[in-house]
């Protein structure tokens, strides 16, 4: 079988949907096998050869092209392609148009979407509508989204749309033999790790500050590292200032995978009380540190975080946020459930569930 | 209630009609029965199927149930939530629950603080909609759903009946003489259910459709003696009293009829006030007939709720479809095209115009145009009648309905009929009507008792085609029809009209001073979520400003004020 699969970005910068496509590049390397070919388009990444891509592909290496925001090069890369493959994994909607045009010219070409999360919680333009339409499959990175897809498209059969829940990248996993860390002597840690872009206020991490002194009332020495930057950083620290939280709130700002894992391991608890999550794989793999997770009752979060491993609190409620915090320090899920929880969307759980949706 | 064996506690608040035919399967099982009523059964049901008993209940209900030997607390709620469920999470790990808010407070458990939150959709709906309260830390489990509670007062909550999924074997009639016909044995039938009792039973008839309907067949299911209660106004356009009489005549019912005044309102309003347990922008009528139906010397007593719900009695049901048409002829709009007629529209005084730029500015489908339409201020007005901090968390809400994830979860595949029926049950229906004919049915000690608000009614009528169900040029038809030989001619023939109390008037002449004295400086001190300057100003444009529709805001706001005043001392 010969899969192509196109991608926003793979590698030019640590978005969520960049980790997950990385991972549908390795699970598909696997599916076919070593008498398969996978070629890769990914319109944002620089051209060239990626060292990290070593570790999502297998031989026989198939085409890797990097078009540099370049949407004629991108069009062109997947028309030639397209011409010779079997499946075509969309890994954005606003791809999908691409891949309906593509069959005209291969008319056995099956197509696949991933939907991940808001970009298809909306209505869909006309040309949108008819390649999702065309499409073999949809795979929905959770029910909520599978849900969505059907509100706003009625038209598409739900036998189209297979819930494939996103994964952790095996790579980034903590060695399970590794001990827990104690808890913090200086104070009962949060951590909260999102883009932090004003047009992402949705995650909530503002309701998070506005949450600390409610905690700090009962929890005096907790502190929160808040992992991420963009443009609403700035708003973020005014709002640490107004409400003299200087000293409690710690912006790390973009950190290594090495350090993103330090502070995993480090926290007592993690934190992102977001309106909007698709999936939220920041909660997973928060989890494969044996740390208790605490979201909002809102998109897809519920089905990554139930009561044995932490806490969904109503979006917005800042008393209900700080008393969900404060539960979940005071009474901690046991690290070894948590982990447990985790092996549900374990890396080679999610090929055999492509491998199904494929098939 | 105990069990034999005291495994299970079971405190239960409501009528399970089906008992009869429930205690005689759970007797076959092996339960021996000690008493008649329908609380043994409940608790036998419970006892032998868990939680999926619930499905097989037909009623009004709230319980909660107490498994000693897997030391679990299990509560549940009706489908559509005519029996209210309230909790607490105490810090000790405890819960408090009760179907009064009141009860709650007085417990001592639970602080009696306002949430600004709920304050803010309070202002959006008429009512603070399920799961939230008035009151921050207190909980409404929502219609449909169960809660349970572990040894640690860990709480989990789920819903236990879908819209879409009780629609299952439902038998669909093929052309409309037969739907007809199914719809008037679904009637015949839910009447008598709903007739089932030790006492009298009477109705409320306000000489619309929907009561005549159900007076019309409780009368044709053989009650006789029936005590009919109406409500009457001196201003004639609100009045429904010649059709309320008409009816009671065709029917040969005991008739009582009351008029109702600004005066007596005035005067009655502190202790009408004193029974409200948490804000609410509508009832009053709620609380007059069910003082009347009492003093009438009836203790239950029917009523024609729901009637709209079900067969599209709204203006909604017409006019949201229309717009939900044109939505994507509106997204084509280039987008700051867009963005400056939703300003010009918002800029406007009207609340006509304000309610349309939420449309255009947030509505993106059915649902989302479903969930706005039942707002009582625009989204602007909304925003400046709160407080900084109290409009920052409104803000980051947004103006949609909190529960509309859920809905458009629970209405996957439901057509347009079906989604506005809908929210308009588990919206308008569940948190402003229900809750208050609750309240203010047992203020006066009076079970009121809602036929057409019943699952196995609704589960035949969900399945049926929607162009049986609903007609756009004539509203409830299928309702009309289906009764037609029981209707008087002259009330079918009737337009729609909303059992709506004169406060338009009222405002202007007899409850002004309640409402000058509510305004005030010294009164608004009491709500620290509202910005003192914008709400006085709602009373005072009302004053000078001769737009009468403006008087549930104006009305919506002063109960919410009075409230906070009331609640400021213990």
């Amino acid at each position: 079988m010969r899969a192509l699969l196109l991608s926003p970005e793979l590698f030019l910068a640590e978005g969520g949907i960049a980790r997950i496509m990385r991972l549908y590049l390795k699970a598909l390397s696997t599916i076919t096998g070593s008498a398969g070919r996978v070629d890769s388009i990914v319109l944002n990444d620089h051209p060239g050869y990626d060292q990290r891509l070593a570790r999502y592909t297998s031989e026989p290496l198939g085409e890797h092209i990097g078009c540099a925001r370049h949407k004629v090069r991108f069009m062109a890369a997947t028309f030639r392609l397209a011409r010779t493959t079997d499946i075509l994994i969309c890994g954005h909607l606003h791809h999908l148009a691409l891949a309906w045009l593509a069959k005209i010219f291969n008319p056995r070409l099956k197509y696949y979407l991933v939907a991940h999360g808001i970009e298809v919680w909306r209505p869909y333009t006309w040309l949108e509508q008819r390649a999702l339409l065309g499409a073999q499959r949809v795979f929905c990175v959770s029910e909520y989204t599978r849900r969505q897809l059907l509100r706003f498209h009625p038209a598409l059969a739900p036998t189209r749309l297979v819930v494939v829940p996103n994964t952790l990248d095996p790579y980034l996993v903590p060695n399970r033999a590794a001990a827990i860390p104690a808890p913090s002597l200086v104070g009962p840690r949060i951590l909260t790790v999102s883009r932090l872009l004003s047009t992402d206020t949705y995650k909530g991490v503002d309701t998070m500050i506005e949450a600390l002194p409610l905690v700090r009332r009962t929890l005096p020495l907790a502190q929160l590292r808040i992992v991420g930057t963009g443009d609403d950083l700035p708003r973020l620290k005014k709002i640490v200032q107004q409400l003299g939280l200087a000293n409690a709130v710690h912006f790390t700002g973009a950190i290594t995978d090495e350090a993103l894992q330090m502070e995993y391991a480090n926290c007592e608890l993690f934190a992102l009380p977001s309106r909007k999550e698709g999936f939220g794989l920041v909660f997973l793999e928060a989890m494969t540190y044996g740390k208790p997770c605490l979201g909002a009752r809102a998109g897809a979060v519920a089905e990554v975080i139930n009561d044995s491993v932490g806490q969904l609190i109503s979006y917005g409620d800042i008393p209900n946020l700080a008393a969900g915090v404060i539960d979940l320090i005071r009474h901690p899920r046991d690290p070894v459930a948590i982990r447990h929880h985790v092996d549900t969307f374990a890396f080679p759980v999610f090929t055999q569930r492509l491998a199904a949706a494929l098939a | 209630m105990f069990s034999p064996d005291e495994r299970f506690s079971l405190i239960f608040n409501g009528t399970i009609y089906n008992y009869r035919e429930l205690q005689a399967g759970l007797a076959a099982r092996g339960w021996i029965f000690q008493t008649q009523g329908d609380t043994e059964v409940l608790l036998a049901a419970y006892a032998l199927d868990g939680a999926a008993c619930l499905s097989t209940l037909r009623g009004m209900f709230a319980f909660a149930i107490w498994d000693a030997r897997e030391q679990i607390l299990f509560a549940a709620r009706d489908s559509f939530g005519i029996k209210p469920l309230y909790y607490a999470q105490l810090p000790n790990g405890g819960l408090a629950f009760a179907s009064e808010l009141n009860a709650l407070l007085v417990s001592g458990q639970v602080p009696r603080e306002i949430d600004p939150l709920s304050v803010s959709e309070y202002l959006a709906w008429f009512s603070v909609p399920a799961p939230r309260t008035i009151y921050r830390g207190i909980t409404n489990l929502p219609p449909g759903h169960w809660l349970k509670v572990n040894a640690e007062g860990r709480c989990q909550t789920a819903a236990w009946d879908q819209l879409p999924a009780s629609s299952g074997s439902a038998p669909i009639a093929s052309n409309y003489h037969d739907f007809v016909h199914g719809l008037r044995y679904q009637l015949d039938d839910t009447i008598r259910a709903h007739r089932v009792a030790d006492v009298p039973v009477g109705a409320f008839l306000s000489g619309g459709l929907d009561s005549t309907a159900i007076v019309g067949l409780m009368v044709k299911s053989g009650a006789t003696q029936l005590k009919t209660f109406s409500l009457f106004f001196n201003q004639a356009e609100f009045s429904e009293q010649t059709s309320a009489r008409l009816a009671a005549t065709a029917f040969g019912t005991e008739h009582h009829e009351e008029l109702i005044t600004g005066a007596r309102v005035a005067t009655d309003l502190p202790r009408i006030l004193a029974s409200f347990d948490q804000p609410t922008g509508d009832g009053i009528n709620t609380y007059y007939a069910s003082q009347m139906a009492r003093q009438g010397g009836v203790t239950v007593a029917l009523s024609g709720l729901g009637g709209d719900e079900l067969f599209g009695g709204y203006p909604s049901f017409r006019d949201l479809p229309r717009l939900h048409r044109l939505l994507p002829a509106w997204r084509r709009v280039p987008r700051k095209l867009r963005a400056a007629l939703i300003n010009q529209l918002r800029a406007r005084p009207s609340t006509r115009a304000r309610k349309l730029a939420d449309f255009l500015a947030h509505a993106r489908d059915l649902h989302e145009l479903a969930s706005l339409q039942r707002r009582v201020l625009p989204e602007t007005a909304r925003l400046a009648l709160l407080a900084p901090d109290a409009r920052a968390q409104a803000r980051r809400l947004g103006p949609n309905h909190p529960m509309l994830d859920d809905f458009t979860s629970e209405l996957m595949g439901a057509d347009p009929f079906q989604i506005i029926s809908a929210w308009e049950l588990r919206t308008y229906l569940a948190n402003v009507l229900l809750r208050d004919s609750d309240v203010f049915s047992l203020t006066h000690s009076l079970e009121l008792r809602v036929p057409f608000v019943d699952r196995k009614l609704l589960t035949w009528l969900w399945a049926q085609p929607t162009h049986f169900k609903y007609n756009a040029r004539w509203p409830k038809k299928a309702l009309a029809d289906a009764t037609a030989d029981l209707i008087p001619a002259a009330i079918r023939a009737r337009p729609k009209q909303g059992f709506t109390l004169p406060f338009s008037r009222w405002l202007r002449a007899e409850l002004r001073p309640f409402l000058h004295e509510t305004f005030s400086p010294a009164s608004l001190a009491a709500c620290p979520w509202l910005d003192p300057i914008t709400t006085a100003q709602v009373w005072t444009d009302y004053q000078r400003q001769k737009d009468d529709r403006a008087w549930s805001r104006v009305w919506t706001l002063a109960v919410l004020i009075n409230f906070a005043n009331r609640r400021s001392t213990p």
